[in-house]
């Protein structure tokens, strides 16, 4: 049994204290917009927060966490309403849409950082997320839009 | 949201109406018993309350039709697109067929759109008409005086109007269903939805997590599954050892699958570290085990140069042997391309819940084909489709990847749900979707071209050794097709170019790997070598690379307009510096695009950066012109990653790459500055979702020759293959 925070609430996990924080978020707790892509820390289509830190959930046994404050795409604040969710629907950014959680969640996570990042930064940021459907530049233009519109 | 019967049968007086790819078939109020059977295969469905039901043929992978499809229909329906919802067809009902594939639903190929376009626009524009008449009899006035707004008839004499729900809901015999032909359809100037940027639907689940894929899908008592698959392809387990696996906590047994051994387990965590605990031993006897990559190309090359080798001619026209030999010169290259993998991001994953008899399930799966998918489902529990009930779920990317006939993710969730009798989903993870993928084939090219003395073209001749994608991948297709493979040699026909005399054909190889549709299929390469070639013939003649195509074009004025636009936009032809532009023009079927790159190369590392990417693109009209952006820009950034990184190899049968540390894909830091121009032209709809994939290749190199005098020939054009270009 593993006691963890998850969007602010206190949730007690059966299982191994290795078990990768993905796992226990998607399919025992059942938060699945964080997403599975590669499992070893290259595409970020698993990034969570973890203190506010971005962090790869695929590769965060859940024992190491225990304590700290998880935040996945469901616990980010004002639901549909956060800048970054707007501005992703402004901006027409998802194709087939499924590394956009863990965009979002790194770009909550660098704006977090700085809220007015110059677009090197942005585009530094990012390159830790993969998305096969070639978005990036979108992504780009909807982390400016939602910087200056926060 | 599933319009099941009970919803339908609750409601009063829906209007539904079957639709086949001529038009209406049935109309049917929901009052009276006959409605119910009609329900189960109503395209379009008018409530009372006014919603409108269309239903999405296709599949849902990112390009956006899951949006433009109904979109269409709503168009010559008149509809209130905010009244509009929209439901994913999950059965093989070919009544919704794709008449580009004979009936078949089937996405892929960017027939979508142009496939659906007749068939949807006639819908609509009946369903518009026969409401007209529903008011015209109420209110007693001539159909002709009647107008419509969005989702109302309106009579403008009287200032009376009818919403479409409220016309649906009255009571009274359905009128005959109205013929419509051409001049029935709004003129484009009339349209309220094509041609806007419509936003879509998909793109709010999308940007908050909510969007739920096939991997996500979680169903009480559910177990999981994670399969140790046969490295070598047409291997099987001799031994299974599974003591291993059977001792990690939460694993309850294994299956034994045709290629693979299932390990079962109340959680993904067990069953993935009770695959990893797998000692299985396996056949060492398939053929396959002496398939090697590098083997495939230095013998797919001499395919290619045998003449001998009889090639299946995919487009012959005059006499390319006779003008080439009559040419003054004679110019020829070869061009090779290496195995590439799709690296969608959603791993493959299906859940599958077979019934206690073994021969009926409920399933969520996405893939790009309903037919091929409940076909897979039929033939693995041996059953009929009344006994299953499929889910189609959107895909997290596939280009490509799920269209194969017999689909294997699929067919071990049902083995392995069928052996347990629970509910199980499979998850495959990065590794087994590299090793065990399906891949674009490798190839070897040979282009071979005259010149006259005054430099013009005499005499084409594209010869592709490579194997058949469509025997492997659906061989039911090949026995109607063959020797004819669209899907190996599409982009060799040249047809935008005015040659006189052209043989593009097509040597058929052995296949040495697993095979797939790839984004753009076989233009991806052919037109790499088409156009790569195309700058190597411009130059032995002296000629701009953008005068020497503009000379091609000839009647073709939309080409002609594109290659124009894009080097005006680019800037062609000013001086070269620390970078250089390089020019193609290619297509996918009647699309065209034209493409500008701006290279720089560190001659240290070998490394190529593409700073700038200009494009024009003409892919007749466009339903959603910001979507149809976002989607050519999507093929760009995959054709550059798939230029500048992207192979697969293979040693003894297995393939050699893993996981993104060694098949690595574009990131953000690596793509250009996109500048994309649509030509909207009067033609109908051509497809968007690939035409921006096979220009980039060749442009690329193009810019690489004009930066540094040298000639990149093989695909991708890795930091070693730059270093020996330089050397």
């Amino acid at each position: 049994m593993t006691d963890l925070v998850v969007n602010g609430e206190s949730v007690t996990v059966d299982a191994a204290p290795d078990t990768a924080l993905l796992w226990v978020l998607r399919e025992h707790l059942g938060l699945t917009g964080t997403k599975f892509g590669c499992g070893a820390g290259m595409c970020g289509a698993c990034t969570v927060h973890v203190d506010g830190q971005p962090a790869f959930a695929c590769l965060t046994p859940i024992d190491s966490v225990a304590g700290s404050a998880v935040t996945t795409i469901e616990g980010l604040p004002g639901a549909d309403d956060h800048p970054l969710k707007r501005a992703w629907v402004a901006e027409q950014v998802p194709q087939c849409g499924y590394c956009q959680s863990g965009q979002i969640m790194r770009a909550a996570a660098l704006l977090e950082e700085n809220p007015n990042p110059p677009r090197q930064e942005i585009v530094a940021a990012m390159s830790g997320n993969l998305c096969r459907c070639g978005t990036y530049n979108r992504i780009v233009k909807a982390v400016q839009r939602a910087a200056t519109e926060a | 949201m599933a319009l099941t019967r009970r919803a339908f049968m609750a409601s009063s007086a829906a209007l539904t109406f079957a639709v086949g790819s001529g038009g209406i078939l049935q109309v049917a109020s929901a009052e009276g018993g006959e409605a119910q059977g009609l329900a189960a295969n109503a395209w379009v469905r008018i409530d009372p309350d006014d919603t409108i039901t269309i239903v999405f043929p296709s599949t849902e992978m990112g390009q956006g039709s899951s949006s433009a499809l109904p979109l269409i229909l709503a168009e010559e329906l008149d509809a209130d697109w905010d009244l509009v919802r929209i439901e994913q067809l999950s059965r093989d009902d070919r009544t919704f067929g794709n008449p580009i594939f004979g009936g078949v639903l089937y996405t892929a190929g960017s027939t979508g759109v142009y496939g659906y376009f007749d068939s949807l626009r006639t819908a609509g524009a009946q369903v518009r008409r026969l409401l007209m008449q529903r008011a015209a009899e109420k209110w007693s006035v001539p159909p002709d005086s009647l107008t419509t707004e969005p989702s109302h008839v309106v009579h403008a004499a009287s200032g009376r109007r009818l919403s479409y729900g409220a016309l649906a809901a009255l009571p009274g015999p359905l009128p005959a269903i109205p013929e419509v032909s051409e001049t029935d359809f709004k003129a484009r100037g009339d349209y309220r939805l094509i041609g806007q940027n419509v936003p879509r639907r998909d793109v709010p689940a999308k940007s908050s997590g909510r969007e739920s894929y096939a991997i996500d899908v979680r169903i009480p008592d559910m177990l999981y599954a994670a399969v140790l698959r046969s490295p070598v392809e047409g291997e099987t387990p001799l031994e299974i050892d599974d003591s291993a696996a059977l001792a990690v906590p939460g694993v309850l047994r294994t299956v034994e699958l045709p290629d693979g051994v299932a390990v079962i387990a109340e959680q993904l965590e067990a069953a993935l570290t009770g695959k990893d605990s797998l000692d299985v031993t396996w056949t060492e006897t398939a053929p396959a085990r002496a398939f090697d990559s590098a083997a495939d190309l230095a013998d797919y090359t001499a395919a290619a140069d045998d003449a001998a080798r009889a090639g299946v001619a995919w487009r012959s026209v005059g006499d390319a042997a006779a003008a080439i030999e009559a040419a003054d010169r004679v110019v020829s290259a070869d061009y090779l391309s290496d195995y590439a993998y799709h690296a969608q991001i959603e791993p493959m994953a299906a859940v599958a819940a077979v019934e206690a008899d073994g021969h009926g399930a409920e399933v969520w799966v996405g893939s790009q084909t309903q037919s091929w998918t409940m076909r897979t489902i039929t033939e693995v529990l041996q059953t009929t489709p009344d006994r299953v009930r499929l889910h189609m779920m959107t895909m997290g990317g596939s280009f490509g990847r799920r269209t194969a006939l017999t689909q294997e993710y699929l067919r071990d969730a049902l083995l392995a749900s069928k052996a347990v009798g629970r509910p199980v989903k499979v998850v495959w993870t990065r590794e087994d979707d590299v090793k065990h993928g399906a891949f674009r084939p490798a190839a070897a090219q040979k282009l071979r071209a005259g010149l006259t003395a005054e430099g013009r073209l005499s005499g084409w001749h594209h010869r592709i050794a490579t194997p058949s994608v469509i025997a492997y991948f659906n061989p039911l297709r090949w026995d109607q097709v063959a020797p004819t493979d669209i899907i190996s040699v599409r982009g060799s026909e040249s047809k935008f170019y005015a040659i006189d005399d052209l043989l593009a054909e097509h040597v058929i190889t052995e296949r040495r790997a697993r095979l797939a549709p790839w984004r753009g299929i076989g233009a991806s390469y052919t037109s790499f070598a088409a156009e790569a070639f195309m700058d190597e013939l411009a130059e032995a003649a002296g000629k701009d690379p953008l005068a020497f195509r503009l000379d091609l074009m000839n009647d073709n004025t939309r080409g002609r307009r594109l290659l124009e636009t894009v080097a005006e936009r680019a800037g062609w032809g000013g001086p070269t510096g620390e970078t250089a532009l390089g020019l193609s023009f290619a297509g996918y079927g009647d699309s065209m695009a034209a493409g500008i790159a701006e290279v720089a190369v560190d001659r240290d590392s070998g490394r190529i950066t593409v700073q700038r990417f200009w494009a024009a693109v003409d892919a007749g009209l466009i339903i959603s012109p910001d979507n149809a952006l976002a989607q050519v820009e999507g093929g760009i950034v995959f054709g550059l990653s798939s230029s500048l990184k992207e192979s697969i190899t293979t040693e003894g049968g297995e393939v050699v790459q893993n996981n993104f540390y060694d098949y690595e894909i574009l990131r953000a830091d690596e793509v250009p500055e996109i500048d994309i121009q649509l030509q909207v032209s009067d033609g109908p709809p051509t497809g968007i979702g690939e035409v921006g994939t096979p220009m980039v290749a060749a442009a690329v190199a193009n810019a690489f020759h004009a930066l540094t005098g040298k000639r990149l020939r093989h695909l991708p054009f890795t930091p070693d293959r730059v270093m020996a270009a330089l050397a």
